[in-house]
């Protein structure tokens, strides 16, 4: 099975996991580099999906009135 | 064959057995029994009404053996015997409310008018709130609209379901709003009645349809405004009983925000409008642009300033490394030069003393030559031709002589 893909919601709380890693005590100097720009890809993703993405609305068949 | 009343046979029996009797017409006189005419005047009526609504006030209202309901519906100069099952009746009625029900009219067995009702309704600003104090307090002391048992909006939001009319304006808004504020979402929508006798159980059979087939994290029930009797259908019981009973969290956008209805108080979470639904379900996509691009800003100050105390931490590790590197390596030469240094001058002043003491006896030897030392002595010095005749000068210690020679002698030098 493919990875499930992650909705705008999950990605904003990754990118707020992988922000707070810089105030926190785990922050070090040697992951700093390639964790920002991580970060900084995943919130380019999320601007772009922000800036894209659709709803999908379906009315259902069912018919509620029988 | 005509019988002892003088029809024919076929004729009664043909309607005891509850045929229709299409070769029936009015101006034909006929017989029947007084069942056959009950059961042709209900099946009559049954064609004709099939579902009446009838508008009338209350009165003489009584519940029997706990499930039977009676009471009359009347206006100034009539009245209608009305009868229901207590299942059947879905808000709390009391003698004096002004109702609308619905049913078909019928005879009784003993040939009495009766309007069997299949649905009641409060109308009129009086009754429906009458109807709503009664409905809330009991469904209150019986803790259905506990707080405590209220759940709110998912946090990862992406499967909504909505039951609303396709058609109100209400659910046009709730959909452009959430178009306009997020993404990614997918809105499964039961098109319902949302007003009038129908809309209860149509309403109950899409929260059942969405909670059986658990598709969607929260159910939207949407309505736009509208006045007190088109949004009285919110206050039906069964409806706000399956609202508190919702496997799925429910958050309900029902009328403006001065509307309060018993599915608002049952929901989870109650939005005040349709649209106000739309703005608690969604988060605004330019507000989230904002809060990506300021975590980002954050981030990028945050690992400055770490990379900043890390690289004064480190200059005060060098500082001290260095002072160690200092004391370790450096002095030690410095003071090996120091000492070189010292001796070289020890042995530079040592060669300067020899040097002194040596020209202190050249100068003592010269000092022995000095004419000034041997005049001291006692010797003089002669100056001038020395020439029998000549003048010469005489010099001693401490005078000066002329005087001429008169004869040279050889002076011998035996000692």
């Amino acid at each position: 099975m493919g990875k499930q893909k992650k909705s705008l919601n999950e990605k904003i709380a990754e990118l707020d996991k992988k922000v707070e890693w810089f105030y926190s005590d785990d922050f070090k100097l040697e992951a700093a580099v390639e964790n920002y720009k991580n970060a900084a890809e995943l919130a380019k993703e999320i601007e772009d999906d922000l800036k894209k993405l659709k709803n999908e609305i379906e009315v259902l068949a069912e018919d509620f009135s029988k | 064959m005509p019988n002892s009343m003088g029809h024919s046979d076929w004729l009664v029996s043909d309607v005891s057995e509850g045929t229709r009797l299409n070769s029936w017409s009015p101006t034909e006189s006929i017989q029947m029994t007084p069942t056959t005419l009950i059961s042709v005047v209900n099946d009559t009526l049954g064609a004709v009404y099939e579902s009446v609504e009838v508008v009338g006030e209350v009165a003489s209202f009584k519940v029997n053996q706990g499930k039977w309901v009676f009471f009359d519906l009347k206006d100034e100069s009539s009245s209608v015997p009305c009868f229901m099952t207590l299942w059947s009746l879905r808000q709390p009625l009391e003698d004096g409310m002004k109702v609308v029900v619905r049913g078909t009219p019928k005879l009784t067995q003993w040939g009495k008018f009766s309007f069997t009702v299949s649905a009641v309704q409060p109308v009129g600003e009086g009754s429906l709130k009458k109807a709503y104090e009664l409905l809330k307090k009991k469904l209150t002391d019986e803790g259905l609209f506990d707080p405590a048992k209220k759940r709110g909006i998912p946090e990862n939001l992406t499967k909504l379901g909505v039951i609303s009319s396709t058609q109100a304006a209400g659910y046009a808004d709730f959909i452009k709003i959430i178009n306009a504020r997020w993404g990614g979402m997918r809105v499964q929508v039961a098109h319902t009645q949302v007003q009038g006798m129908d809309a209860p159980d149509q309403i109950i059979k899409a929260l059942r349809y969405f909670n059986e087939h658990g598709e969607v994290q929260m159910i939207a029930i949407l309505r736009g405004g509208g006045s007190a009797d088109d949004l009285a259908c919110f206050n039906d019981e069964k409806l706000v009983r399956e609202v508190a009973a919702s496997k799925i969290p429910v958050i309900s956008g029902i009328g403006h925000e001065v509307d309060e209805s018993l599915v608002d108080l049952a929901a989870d979470v109650r939005a005040s409008t349709p649209s106000n639904a739309a703005e608690m379900l969604t988060h605004d996509r330019m507000t989230e642009l904002l809060k990506v691009k300021k975590m980002m800003t954050g981030a990028y100050q945050s690992a400055m300033q770490n990379i900043e105390t890390a690289r004064m931490a480190n200059h005060e590790k060098l500082k001290r490394v260095s002072h160690g590197l200092i004391a370790k390596y450096i002095d030690p030469k410095i003071n090996e030069v120091r000492k070189n240094m010292t001796e070289a001058l020890e042995n530079i002043k040592r060669a300067l003393k020899e040097q002194e003491k040596h020209v202190e006896q050249k100068t003592v030897m010269l000092e022995a030559l000095n004419p000034e030392v041997v005049l001291r002595q006692g010797y003089a010095i002669l100056s001038g031709k020395i020439s029998p005749g000549s003048v010469v000068k005489i010099t001693t210690y401490d005078s000066e002589i002329i005087t001429l020679i008169q004869e040279i002698l050889k002076r011998s030098k035996n000692g």
